[in-house]
């Protein structure tokens, strides 16, 4: 009985018990030669069809909105009185039909957020005094160890305690090649480990998880209205009515009902009301399956026409983590080991993030860094001063090394083009010097992701004219960067306020720009930008929240796919308005001029819903060009980062 | 947040939205229920949104309020 309960309201119900009392009809009236009964019947189709269009349009009405459900109804009725009832049937089988395969379909259109509905854990096993229990995911509570075997779902956001495992997270940051996990790393809900065992401390449950906070913001967005669809709304509001009222004056003057009915039907505005809102359903879905998160259609929108992106230079194009890349001693009595310890001891008792890489090389190469210098003087902007077994040591830039009390000015020359070669190959020189004796040089360099390069090229090829790099680094090194990677414009040495000048002046040019960033001293720069976009964004909730486009990976092929992607969304959208208003267009003429008949105008205007339906899922399919798999040198796909290293130096 | 009622916010998700005029049939249903304070349906991500009181209106009366207006409605844990 549950089944065929269901059947009847089920989706298909109407439309095929209309069309068998269209069958019988016509089967009757032709063979049976019994009229009268195939008259009935084929009433009887267009009530079965036409009694739910009549009901949602008196739904509507109360709610004082003028739909397509009003114009089929007005449409039906009319003909049916007229005595039209082939076209009354017709008219309302077909709409019925059409209304199956639309619901049937838009589902579709939403499958990319259903899937990271499907993929929100149900159960958890804790630890509970030293059991394993079993619990609903979302009633684990925060610091609970989380036992995650082989094969399942990670039921909370939480930090591994213990035991290692690789985890699928691609549907978190859409890449499908799993991760390595072991103590402290993070783990998110909704991952599947492929293999291992993990121990997780909860730190994340429910609605608090990286995955819920992903679903609300592509719901939101799928919801928030493009400045498009705004706009179609409000013609739609008064284009229907229009229609009505053309209707009218058109069955008044030429006292042909048929042909003014027939115009309610051709005008059904039902393609131009989804035209948009499947475009940005389908775009921003397939965004988030990708781990491309868009604020909402507004941002699509302004992301399509990105033709400027501004990027920091550390942290974003560069590792953001330091490494010693030269050692150059300059003193006879001095060799390499020495050179780097001395620095070292010195820089031991350093904050400086330059100080981290001297001392990490140090101890990497054997060298002992034991204690802390007997006093430390930083000189803010130059270096610092350090005293070591009663010896004075300097490490720092040449204004530094000059200021030192009894130096020897006889290797100036030496040193100084020592240190102009290294910064001008993109490295940071420091002098290191002991009791005013020029010891050697050593240099740091930002690592460059390997990804760069390509990142940049895919920009300009997906339609970005100007790529420019703002830094708060020094020139040479700035220019040395973007020299390897490519992109049209530096500006280095900038404050926080001059990142947000540069961005306002891009736009004062004319340009939309796109800000990628991830410090806080980007953030007044990602706030002027017209899209702000934040990398990496899977670990902070922060950012999936704020930012106008959030990479869930800290992928930098990432960006030019967004900006590809809401090309496509935008362009999706133009053609289905086009598909909408064409149909209409060409109906109208077909009706004013001859020839198109109520069925026939519902039949094409139902197909235009459909080829509107069917254009935006073709947003749905993943691009073959696939981040992460194609490489411009040839070198293969791996993008383990320690391969962008800066050339040693001989 | 001072509020002493026992208001909860239940998210449900359902299938089958394929017009926009689906919102207010169940905005109605569903705002019919003794307990339901307010109902908001999303129709692009086909969401619906209700603060109600669990005493009165639990999730399977709201679950049961969306299929009378004939579409198929999941409560979701977020």
């Amino acid at each position: 009985m549950n089944k065929v309960h269901e059947w009847l309201h089920g989706r298909w119900t109407v439309p095929v018990v209309s069309g068998l009392l269209i069958l019988a009809s016509l089967a009757s009236s032709r063979l049976l030669d019994a009229a009268t009964w195939g008259d009935i019947l084929m009433v009887a189709a267009a009530v079965v069809a036409g009694t739910p269009v009549v009901i949602k349009a008196w739904n509507a009405l109360s709610a004082k909105v003028i739909g397509i459900d009003l114009l089929v109804s007005i449409a039906a009725i009319g003909a049916v009185i007229i005595g039209e009832y082939w076209e009354a049937a017709a008219v309302t089988f077909l709409f019925a039909i059409g209304h199956a395969l639309e619901s049937a379909t838009l589902n579709k259109t939403r499958s990319a957020l259903a899937e990271l509905i499907a993929v929100a854990p149900d159960v958890a096993v804790v630890l509970r005094d030293g059991e394993q229990v079993e619990v609903p995911a979302a009633e684990v509570i925060t610091g609970e160890t989380v036992l995650v075997k082989n094969g399942t779902k990670v039921p909370v956001d939480g930090v591994v305690s213990g035991g290692a495992g690789s985890i699928d997270e691609a549907s978190i940051t859409g890449e499908s090649i799993p991760v390595e996990k072991a103590t402290d790393d993070k783990v998110f809900a909704g991952t599947i480990t492929t293999s291992g065992f993990l121990q997780v401390t909860a730190t994340g449950v429910g609605a608090d998880t990286t995955l819920a906070r992903i679903i609300h913001r592509v719901e939101e967005a799928q919801d928030a209205k493009a400045r498009t669809a705004a706009f179609m709304d409000r013609f739609s509001a008064w284009y229907t009515p229009a229609i009505i009222v053309m209707a009218i004056i058109f069955g008044l003057v030429t006292r042909d009902i048929v042909l003014a009915l027939t115009l309610l039907v051709i005008a059904c505005p039902g393609a131009l009301v989804i035209s948009i809102p499947v475009s940005i359903v389908a775009g921003i879905g397939r965004g988030a399956k990708d781990g491309i998160l868009i604020k909402g259609g507004e941002f699509l929108e302004t992301s399509a026409k990105i033709d400027a992106v501004a990027l920091d230079k550390t942290g974003t194009l560069t590792e953001g983590r330091p490494q010693l890349t030269d050692v150059v001693p300059l003193h006879a009595d001095v060799d390499r080991d020495e050179l780097l310890q001395t620095a070292a001891r010195a820089e031991a008792g350093s904050e400086h993030p330059l100080a981290r890489p001297i001392i990490e090389a140090a101890t990497a190469a054997g060298l002992p860094v034991v204690g802390l210098p007997e006093h430390t003087e930083p000189v803010p902007g130059k270096g610092i001063v350090a005293t070591i077994d009663g010896h004075r040591v300097a490490v720092g830039n040449l204004a530094l090394i000059e200021s030192e009390q009894g130096h020897d000015t006889a290797d100036d020359a030496r040193v100084a083009q020592v240190v102009q070669e290294l910064a001008a190959a993109g490295r940071t020189p420091m002098v290191v010097a002991r009791d005013g004796q020029v010891l050697g040089v050593v240099a740091v360099a930002d690592q460059i992701r390997t990804d760069a390069k390509e990142m940049v090229a895919r920009l300009h090829e997906h339609g970005v004219k100007k790529v420019i790099m703002l830094t708060g680094d020094i020139e040479p090194v700035a220019r040395a960067v973007a020299a390897q990677v490519g992109v049209d414009e530096v500006r280095a040495g900038l404050l926080p306020e001059d990142k947000l000048e540069a961005v306002a002046d891009l736009q004062r040019q004319g340009y939309t720009v796109a800000m990628v960033g991830d410090g806080v001293n980007d953030a007044p720069a990602l706030a002027t930008a017209d899209i702000g976009v934040a990398m990496g964004a899977a670990g902070t909730g922060v950012a999936i929240e704020t930012a106008d486009i959030a990479l869930m990976r800290d992928n930098l092929l990432k960006l030019p796919e967004a900006v590809s992607l809401a090309r496509r969304t935008v362009n999706n959208m133009r053609q289905n308005i086009v598909i909408a208003l064409g149909t209409v267009a060409v109906l109208l003429a077909g009706v004013l001029f001859g020839g198109v008949t109520m069925a026939i105008g519902m039949l094409v205007h139902e197909i235009s819903v459909l080829v509107v339906i069917g254009n935006a899922m073709r947003l749905l399919r993943r691009r073959k060009e696939r981040t992460g798999t194609r490489s411009t040198d040839g070198t293969g796909s791996s993008l383990t980062h320690d391969e962008a290293r800066v050339t040693q130096p001989a | 947040m001072s509020t002493t009622t026992s208001t909860t916010k239940t998210i449900l998700r359902a299938e089958g939205f394929s017009c926009p005029s689906c919102v207010a049939k169940i905005e109605k249903q569903v705002g019919r229920l003794k307990g339901v304070e307010s109902v908001k349906v999303h129709f692009a991500s086909a969401r619906v949104e209700v603060m109600h009181d669990p005493a009165l209106a639990t999730t399977e009366d709201l679950v049961a309020a969306i299929a009378k207006a004939g579409y198929t409605a999941k409560a979701a844990a977020f």
